[in-house]
């Protein structure tokens, strides 16, 4: 599908037909299909300001912004084959932070929205529209230009997106579209995981638990094992679901398979040279088989450090891409209409999808503000879309100054888990503390 | 410059409302006093009153003031209508005693929810007194002792099992309806038996093992959906509604 990207400013009359849409991107194609009121496929980056926010130079920042992203300012429709983003010619909803987290975008509203608290700025974006990194890079431009508003001067060669710069078209291209290559053979499928065998808890289900680690700590055991900070965190997650596992009783050992997976999300920008804005990301599966006997976690850390290596080498990625958009691409995909589509989507997505990995780990990195903002602001919390029912605990890391902040996700009851990974972290010399969140926090 | 009471955002010297969540800025003082305290008051109320904030017990006891209200009114209306027109208590016993033994339930289930056996047991009791009062309000024929308690036991015991089972299941779908339909069948097959017993003194099975069989197919392939095919089946979803 072609983009229909025409002058936002001769739009903006409501009546109009003429709005300008867009096709989803490969990635987002399969969320309208799994959204439910659980599920939410809507990711949230909060900033923790060391004062209180102003809300009337907050207002403008986010005026300003929207200039700058006017392809933010969509609404997903329905067409007869494929779900589409429409031009929706609203002002970004500032709320106040009081509800619950992570709350699913009503139809024919916005997909995303700022949540203020006391000192909390929260940007809560559907992934239909953008990844954690196209979230986070709009976040740190909204919070340049609330800062700026407030009288903080930024260095002129610092790099953002700046309001009265022009949009490129390569930031709401489709990228998967851009580096897909025909002719290259699919993915082997892979087999089913392990699961955690927690009960759920009761609706409504999700809920956070930040761990606020030192970033010292963690950068000197990485370093120490030369790993990343991604890899150590995953081993880690790996390590504990075998702890997990190994507590079962025998008959439940038996029934659950014993692969345990992480999908650990990679930011494509970072390999590929690209600026858009949209979706750009795929997943790598670190993997251990505990067929295969006990891992230690040294095993565990060495295994994932290579596999991590291997399936984030260009080709294998490029393998990745060509399977998921040469099927979105075939003439009888296209040709269904959009509700059987939905229905073989849902399927595809639990045995493609959530069954083939126990946890997720997605790693923001660390962010880069000018020193100016940066000491107006404590630190950050990413929060990774609920999980499903199968997968049940999910965790998202950013890194700010001295702090690197995880936040577990969850819809199980018990938060053993989180536990068992504070306890392993505190235990290998990594000082960190976990804290359960309120309604009203972060 | 200023911050609001309630969201605490920060807002221009001259603002009168905060402009993010609608609270209205007021100085403390003597005249506002009373305002302010009651804005507060009213915030912890509207928590306090949703009713989805409410514990799982203090929602029964919502739900037994209600009842309670309802049948008792009902029970009293009922006695003064019989008694008017008829200088008696003659049919209002039936309802009144109905009422009662359901006022009995609803309360036993508000404060044993957890404690399943005591609740089982007690209701049973209760239940088992009502039918065998309702006995000998309608002339004593005795049904409700050999046809009434047997079909009150079956049934109790059929849906004490059905319950314990569902609470027993971590992931609930199709697997509920299967059970629920075995439960239906087990229940018909005791019907069928303790109602020849009662009417032919010989316990023969007729129309509830066509009840069962029926159950016993639709149920196997209700449990081969959800244990087979797909974990997570959101059936809203699935269907497309």
């Amino acid at each position: 599908m072609k983009f229909c990207f025409m002058d936002v400013k001769s739009n903006n009359n409501p009546k109009t037909n003429n709005r300008f849409w867009y096709a989803l991107d490969n990635a987002a194609k399969i969320f309208p299909a799994i959204i439910t009121r659980e599920v939410t496929s809507v990711i949230r980056i909060s900033a923790k300001l060391a004062e209180p926010v102003h809300i009337e130079a907050f207002r403008k920042a986010v005026l300003m912004a929207e200039n700058r992203f006017p392809y933010y300012l969509v609404q997903l429709r329905k067409g007869f084959f494929w779900y589409y983003l429409e031009h929706l010619p609203h002002h970004i909803l500032v709320e106040p932070d009081d509800k619950e987290c992570c709350r699913k975008f009503e139809k024919g509203d916005l997909l995303l929205r700022f949540l203020l608290w006391e000192n909390s700025i929260s940007l809560e974006v559907s992934h239909i529209l953008t990844d954690g990194g196209g979230a986070f890079e709009f976040l740190r431009t909204v919070l340049i230009l609330y800062f700026q508003e407030c009288g903080v001067a930024i260095p002129e060669d610092f790099l953002y997106k700046k309001p009265q710069e022009k949009w490129s078209e390569e930031e709401f291209e489709d990228a998967y579209q851009r580096y897909f290559k025909e002719e290259i053979p699919p993915l082997v499928r892979r087999s089913k995981a392990f699961h955690l065998p927690f009960s759920l808890n009761m609706s409504p289900r999700f809920h956070r638990t930040i761990v606020n680690v030192s970033m010292g700590d963690i950068k000197r055991v990485a370093k120490d094992n030369r790993v990343s900070i991604t890899v150590y965190l995953a081993a880690v997650y790996l390590y504990n679901l075998q702890d997990v596992f190994e507590h079962l009783n025998p008959i439940s050992k038996l029934k659950m398979s014993k692969v345990l997976r992480v999908q650990v999300p990679v930011n494509l920008r970072n390999i590929f040279s690209s600026q858009t804005m949209r979706n750009f990301s795929l997943f790598v599966m670190p993997e251990i088989d505990l067929r295969l006997g006990h891992y230690s976690f040294e095993e565990i850390l060495r295994s994932v450090y290579h596999q991590m290596e291997l399936e984030t080498e260009e080709k294998l990625i490029n393998k990745n891409i060509s399977r998921n958009v040469g099927s979105e691409k075939k003439i009888y995909v296209r040709s269904i209409p959009l509700f059987v589509k939905s229905l073989i989507l849902k399927a595809k997505f639990n045995s493609l999808g959530t069954s083939q990995f126990s946890g997720v780990v997605t790693n923001l990195g660390r962010v880069d503000l000018p020193p100016e903002v940066a000491d107006k602001i404590d630190h950050f919390v990413l929060t990774a879309p609920p999980p499903n029912k199968m997968l049940k605990i999910s965790c998202a890391v950013v890194g700010f100054k001295e702090r690197l902040t995880l936040c577990f996700g969850s819809v199980a009851k018990s938060d053993e888990f989180e536990k068992r990974f504070v306890r392993f972290l505190n235990e290998n010399n990594i000082s960190s503390e976990s804290e359960e969140l309120n309604l009203i926090n972060s | 410059m200023k911050h609001c009471p309630n969201c605490g955002v920060a807002l221009d010297e001259n603002a009168n409302f905060c402009s993010l969540c609608g609270e209205p800025l007021l100085e403390r003082n003597e005249a506002n006093l009373a305002f302010i305290e009651t804005r507060r008051q009213q915030r912890e109320d509207k928590l306090l009153t949703e009713y989805q904030k409410l514990s799982g017990f203090q929602k029964r006891r919502l739900f037994l003031k209600i009842s309670a209200m309802i049948l008792l009114s009902g029970i009293f209306i009922t006695l003064i209508i019989d008694f008017v027109t008829k200088g008696d208590f003659t049919w209002s016993r039936y309802p009144v005693t109905v009422g009662l033994a359901l006022l009995l339930n609803i309360t036993m289930g508000t404060f044993w929810y957890c404690r399943e056996i005591l609740w089982g047991g007690l209701s049973f009791l209760s239940s088992a007194v009502l039918l065998v009062l309702l006995d000998i309000y309608s002339g004593n024929s005795g049904w409700g002792m050999q046809l009434g308690i047997p079909l009150l036991f079956a049934a109790y015991v059929t849906v004490f099992i059905l319950i314990r089972l569902i609470r027993l299941t971590s992931q609930k779908g199709l697997n509920v309806i299967a059970y629920a339909l075995l439960t239906t069948g087990i229940l018909s097959i005791c019907t069928d038996g303790i109602i020849n017993l009662y009417k032919t003194d010989l316990v023969n099975f007729g129309w509830s093992l066509i009840v069962m069989a029926s159950a016993i197919i639709v149920s196997l392939l209700l449990l081969y959906v959800h244990f087979r095919l797909k974990k997570v089946t959101d059936l809203k979803r699935f269907f497309h509604i």
